[in-house]
Parts: structure tokens; sequence; C-alpha cells
């Protein structure tokens, strides 16, 4: 047989450094009337293993933003890292918090920087606008982002999103004649819809459980909104004067 | 490209109080080109069960005659018709005979089944492309949505609902989770089997 | 869809699967192909190796332990490398991976060390500090594509408070009750999760050691490139101690029973 390849003539074996991974996870936020609610679960995975049940990914920047990071741990821990150090020389250069919007254009074009070495990571960024409304901003890897009333990120994002798109935006929902839908959902309302979302998500996909933080940010001068009547609710704000930002813990399926 | 997105579509079937129901979306698709809009995938098989065929969509013709022949076949022979949970394994046995070739179709069945009293079950089941059953107590999904379609039921569906809140229940589900989906949409179908009648209605969806 | 950054824009191929899961999914190779891309030498697989580290929390403090082998592929080259390293009073690490990217570590650390001491400002770095470093290190090298190839655990008690804590070539860190790396986040993290994880202030020293002890020989068991050889550390409020080199009791009897396993021909 002439016309036989020898087995050993193979293609060179030559292999490359990955410099990411994909740690799971999901992230999600709500937007109110005068509060945000920005959520994630605690679970750190890396394939099948379950590298830590409790690892934040979601970070309170200011009194009133907070930021959730999803996707390659590593960069997400190192962006946050640097997101709050450019906070705190804004802090040093104007003595006030950069207001929210500026935050968000602070994080696209930290991101943007890194266009061809992406930090390969989900930002959603809530908080309170400078005129007291409730704000959600989401970005992809490479800093495109948008305003937001909800959004979800991350391994189970595509199990969220659509239950979100129907339970916030009342998408493919009509109201009864004469009545319409309300413009924005209660505090009390938002938490329930948020832990809902993060039992779903942790019933049908492997990546996500654990344990769920919910941090919940109030407009200054806003009322608690039952938020006092919530289990275990913590206060992380440096003051009670501004907008107050708060945090709930609850826990999830392990398995 | 994955064959099993090659034409898209979603199907679900849930269970209720002495009822179930089946729905699926209506689009069929070249790739991310829409193609039809009024594209059947959900079938009956008797009068107490039906069957959903998402996946490549000249399988969806053949299988779908596959079994009418076969459950002609069991009919003729058995001088009576087929109970869902023998369907489900007909099905099942028919997809695990092309092992190493198979059809690129992920059945969903609903039915009614009778019970030993003379009372009717619900009985809903899928399977994956070579046959793996999976008899579920509250949904099943398939398709190119079935990542969406598990968030949104697992986040509304809850047990005993009556036939008209199981329709509710479904449509919603299917309703949002297509629209976040490329390859489904363009409408939905959907079908409530009671005892004593089926409720099929064709839902408006968005066409984008 | 691939939806990893190194990717996106490039044509799709189909010779990959993107949706392998373990360990990590497989990519199609985006590097440089011409002659001179291999001018500069980055560090592309690690060569001589050392295997699972495992640690605990336990009442005290931190225990941790590590074979002594540093295997060449699967050859077992030296048998009496020491992979648990104090750094400081309050610390010690231990290193699974690339035995020389380990050492060049350790000079790293005790540089940092001295520079410290030099100082004499009257603070000394403990294991939170030393974590931190560390963390930045590996992720600066992975981020200049030439990571320092190890899986690295810290583990210290400083001010009272326990610190364990991991961290890999990607610069990805977390911190547990119980940690291991290698083979060992597969074989002994399951067994050190049932025995320690809501025991932690309750586990005397005899106990973690027990539950350390059956660790490692359960390892050496299975894991092919382990040696019945290792040392345990721990830091506590008295500081850090690492043991002399010690072995468990092993049975390999049951093989002769086992075709294919011990010393049958037929």
């Amino acid at each position: 047989m002439p016309d036989m390849v020898p087995m050993s003539v193979a293609q060179p074996q030559e292999r490359q450094f990955n410099p990411y991974s994909d740690n799971g996870g999901t992230i999600l936020a709500v937007a109110g009337a005068n509060f945000s609610v920005i959520a994630g679960d605690t679970r750190q995975s890396e394939g099948y293993s379950i590298q830590t049940r409790y690892a934040p990914k979601v970070f309170r920047l200011t009194d009133k933003a907070v930021l959730a990071v999803n996707g390659f741990a590593a960069d997400g821990n190192m962006f946050v890292k640097k997101v709050k150090q450019r906070l705190e020389w804004y802090r040093h250069a104007h003595s006030k918090d950069m207001p929210l919007r500026a935050v968000a254009r602070l994080i696209q074009s930290m991101l943007y920087a890194r266009r061809f070495f992406p930090y390969y990571v989900y930002n959603i960024l809530g908080g309170i606008e400078e005129d007291g409304s409730g704000a959600v901003y989401s970005f992809d890897p490479v800093g495109s982002y948008e305003r937001e009333a909800c959004r979800a990120a991350g391994a189970a994002s595509s199990l969220v999103q659509p239950f979100l798109d129907n339970q916030i935006y009342f998408k493919n929902q009509t109201p009864a004649p004469g009545t319409s839908h309300p413009a924005h959902l209660a505090l009390t309302d938002v938490l329930a819809l948020v832990i809902d979302s993060f039992t779903s998500a942790t019933e049908r996909h492997i990546e996500v459980g654990d344990g769920l933080e919910m941090y919940v940010v109030l407009a200054k001068g806003s009322p608690l909104q039952g938020l006092e009547l919530v289990q275990g609710v913590q206060e992380m704000s440096t003051t009670t004067d501004g907008e107050r930002v708060f945090i709930v813990r609850r826990n999830l399926k392990r398995d | 490209m994955s064959i099993m997105e090659y034409n898209g579509g979603s199907v679900i079937a849930m269970v209720g109080k002495d009822c179930v129901a089946i729905a699926s979306d209506l689009r069929l698709g070249n790739q991310a080109l829409g193609i039809s809009s009024n594209f059947q995938k959900i079938f009956p098989v008797t009068d107490r069960i039906y069957v959903g065929l998402p996946g490549l969509a000249t399988d969806v013709t053949t299988l779908r005659e596959r079994f009418r022949y076969r459950v002609n076949m069991y009919t003729i022979k058995e001088e009576r018709e087929i109970e869902p949970e023998t369907f489900a394994h007909l099905v099942s046995s028919t997809l695990y005979e092309h092992r190493f070739g198979p059809y690129f179709i992920e059945p969903v069945m609903a039915g009614l089944s009778k019970t030993p009293s003379g009372g009717l079950k619900p009985f809903i089941a899928a399977t994956d492309l070579i046959g793996c059953l999976n008899f579920a107590k509250d949904f099943v999904v398939a398709g190119t949505a079935s990542s969406k379609l598990y968030g949104v039921a697992e986040g509304l569906w809850e047990p005993g609902l009556e036939p008209e809140d199981l329709f509710e229940t479904i449509s919603q589900t299917i309703l949002n989770a297509v629209d976040r989906d490329a390859y489904s949409g363009w409408g939905c179908i959907v079908h409530v089997i009671t005892k004593d009648k089926v409720v099929s209605r064709t839902l408006k969806g968005r066409m984008d | 869809m691939d939806h990893s950054p190194m990717n996106w824009g490039r044509p799709r191929n189909d010779a990959v699967d993107l949706y392998g899961t373990y360990p990590i999914p497989q990519r199609p190779y985006n590097g440089s192909k011409g002659s001179f891309s291999a001018g500069v030498q980055h560090t592309q697989q690690p060569i001589v190796t050392g295997t699972s580290v495992l640690a605990i929390k336990y009442k005290d403090g931190i225990m941790m332990a590590a074979d002594n082998l540093a295997s060449y592929g699967s050859l077992a080259r030296f048998k009496d490398v020491q992979r648990l390293q104090a750094v400081g009073d309050y610390t010690v690490i231990g290193a699974s991976g690339d035995m020389s990217d380990f050492q060049y570590i350790q000079t790293v650390l005790d540089e940092l060390m001295v520079d410290e001491f030099t100082a004499a400002d009257g603070h000394s770095l403990g294991p939170a500090e030393i974590h931190e470093y560390l963390s930045q290190i590996m992720y600066a090298r992975r981020s200049k594509m030439n990571p320092l190839w190890n899986s690295l655990l810290v583990g210290g008690f400083k001010d009272g408070k326990r610190f364990l804590a991991y961290v890999d070539l990607l610069g990805t860190t977390y911190s547990a009750s119980t940690l291991a790396t290698g083979y060992g986040s597969y074989i002994a993290q399951p067994l050190l999760r049932k025995a320690v994880e809501g025991y932690e202030d309750v586990l005397t020293e005899e106990e973690a050691l027990k539950i350390i002890e059956d660790s490692m020989k359960v390892l050496y068991y299975r894991d092919a490139r382990s040696l019945n050889k290792y040392q345990v550390a721990k830091i506590t409020a008295a500081g850090t101690s690492i043991s002399e080199s010690r072995s468990a009791e092993t049975i390999w009897s049951f093989a002769e029973d086992i075709r294919g396993y011990g010393a049958q021909t037929q």
C-alpha cells in the first residue's frame, strides 16, 4: 500500500495557556421607583467542582452604588478592586461620592480599555441616580452598557431573564379593562421575585446555589418600605441621612 | 452549526389537576431565517394523547408518520386504544432503534391514562433524541428555548392547577420563553386535555 | 455560540467541542503560527510537579499537609522535597504544580519578608497580606500570558483569627474551611468537607490530624503521582510548625486477590 500515511505524521501538538476560566453563578438586579435591588448567589465553581460555597459576587461601592460581577472570578475581583480605587480617587478629588451615571460611564471606559484582552466578566450596576430614582445599568465584557429596570446575567441568565420579563415588565400580560400595570413594583414584591428567581435557578442549574446575597439601596429620605420587617436585614451604609444600603442573606440548596 | 437548532422550535407539557396541557411555538426556520409561522409540531395520537416533536423539521414529518403507523398497528393487534405510558415506551424504542444515527427530535408527550379504578390520571413524559425517557411529575420541556422554558416554568408552575389556570400558566410560560429565543416564536398553540374534551387555542405572539 | 472573548470575531471552528465542561472547555488555538513565535519562551506546561495539598480549619488554627514527591511526568523524580513552607511567623504556604515556579515564589516571598523586616515599622505581614500579595503576583503573571504554574494554599493564624485561602495560576482565589488542590480536590475534598464543615470550632488537634492522615492515605491509594511520605504543618496562636516527614499505615494484601492488580501472572 504505497499511499499509506504513517500515523506518526500528526499535526504538531501546540498548546497555548488559556488565561480564562468560568466560575459559574448568577447575578440579577431590579430597579424600583426609589430603590434598587442587586443580588447574586455565593457559589464559586469550576467545571463540576464547587470551589467554595461563599464567595461574594455583589459589592457595595458607595452608599448609592452596588456592583455585581459574574464570569471569571479572578477578573471580577480585580475589576472590582480597580473600580473601588478609582472611586476613592474621585472622593479625594471632589469630596463626594461619584454619581451613579458617572460610575456607569467609568465602568464602560475601564472595560473598553481592555478591549483586546477583556475582563471576562458581566457587570450589573445598581443604585440610586442623582434624581433619587432607582437605576440598574448592565454591561457586556467589553463595556457596551444600557440603563434598564431589570437584568439577569451569568450562568442561569437564560432561565431567569424571561421570568423577569414576565413578572417585572409584565410582558405578555394584558391588564384588566380600565386598569393598567403598575409602573414600579413595591420593594417587598421585588425581594420575593428575586428569591423565587434564585430558588428556580438553583433547582435547574448546577452552578447556582449555596447562598443568596441581596443588596437593597434606598433613595435619600426614603421610608424603609417594609424592609424593617425582612428577617436578618443588615445595614451597610456609612450614614443614615443619605442613600442607604442594606443586605439580606438567604440560604439556597447546596446540591 | 447544531442540527438541533437548524429549524428551531420548542415544546412544553405541564400537569394540572385532572388535566394536562401541551404547547408549542409555530415557527419554522432555516437557521436565522424565518420560513413559516404556521408549522405544526404537536400531533394528536389518540383522543387523550398528544405528542410534540421539536427538532429537525424533516424528522418531524417522518416521525409523525412512523408513530401513526406504529400506533395503528398497536390498535389493530390489541383491539384497544394505546395508553400514554405504552406510547411513551413506543416512542422511546422507536428512537433507540436509531441509537447511532438518530432522528434529531426530542419528543414531548402529554395525555390522560386510565387508572385501575376507571378514573383518569394526568401523564407527561419527554425523551432525548435517542429515547431516554423522563417521566416528570410537574413539567417537561424541549427545543431551542428549553433553558428559558425551564426557568419560567420553575417560577410559575404550582401543583393542582385547574384547566383554566393551567392554560394561563403554560401560555405565559411558553410566550415569555420563546420571546427570549431567536429560534422559537412566531405564535403558539396550546392544547388542554381534560376528561371530556380537548381545548386547543392558538396564541398571538411577537412576530420579531 | 462561543462567548469566549478569545474567539470573538473569529470564524467558527466545528473541530472543537466548546461545550465540553471538564476540566475547562476546549477552545480553538488562535496563537501565533509564525516561525519566530518561539522566540520568547513562556511556561507552557509544568515540568517537575508536586501533587495535592490539603488544609483544614480546626479549633486552634489551620492544619495543612503535602507529600514529599516532585514528579517528572510519571517518573517519581525527587522524593525528599518540602512543599510546605513557613513565611514569617504566622503563615504557611503549600504548593502543588511546577516546583521550579514554587521555588521562585519562595525567593520572592523571602525577599518580601526581609524588606518588611528591615522597615522595622512595628508591622508584620500576616496570612491575609501574604495571600493578597501572592494572588496579585499570580494574576499579573497570567495577564502577561506567562503564568506561575501552581495551585497554592495559604494558611495562617494572626490576631486570634484563622486564615485559609487558595490561589492558582489564573489568579483565581477563594476561601473555605477545607481546601484541597489537584487530585485532592476530587478525592480528599469531599472527605474533608464531611468531617470538618460545621465542626471548625470544636475539632481538636488530634481529631484534625486524624482527618488529615486519613485523607492523605486515601490520596496515596488512589493518586498515582503521590508518595507515602508527607509532612503536616499546623499554624496556631503558638506560631507555625512543620512536622518531620511521616508515612501512613497502608495495607496491600487485597491486591493478591485482584486479577491484574497483584503479582499473579494468570
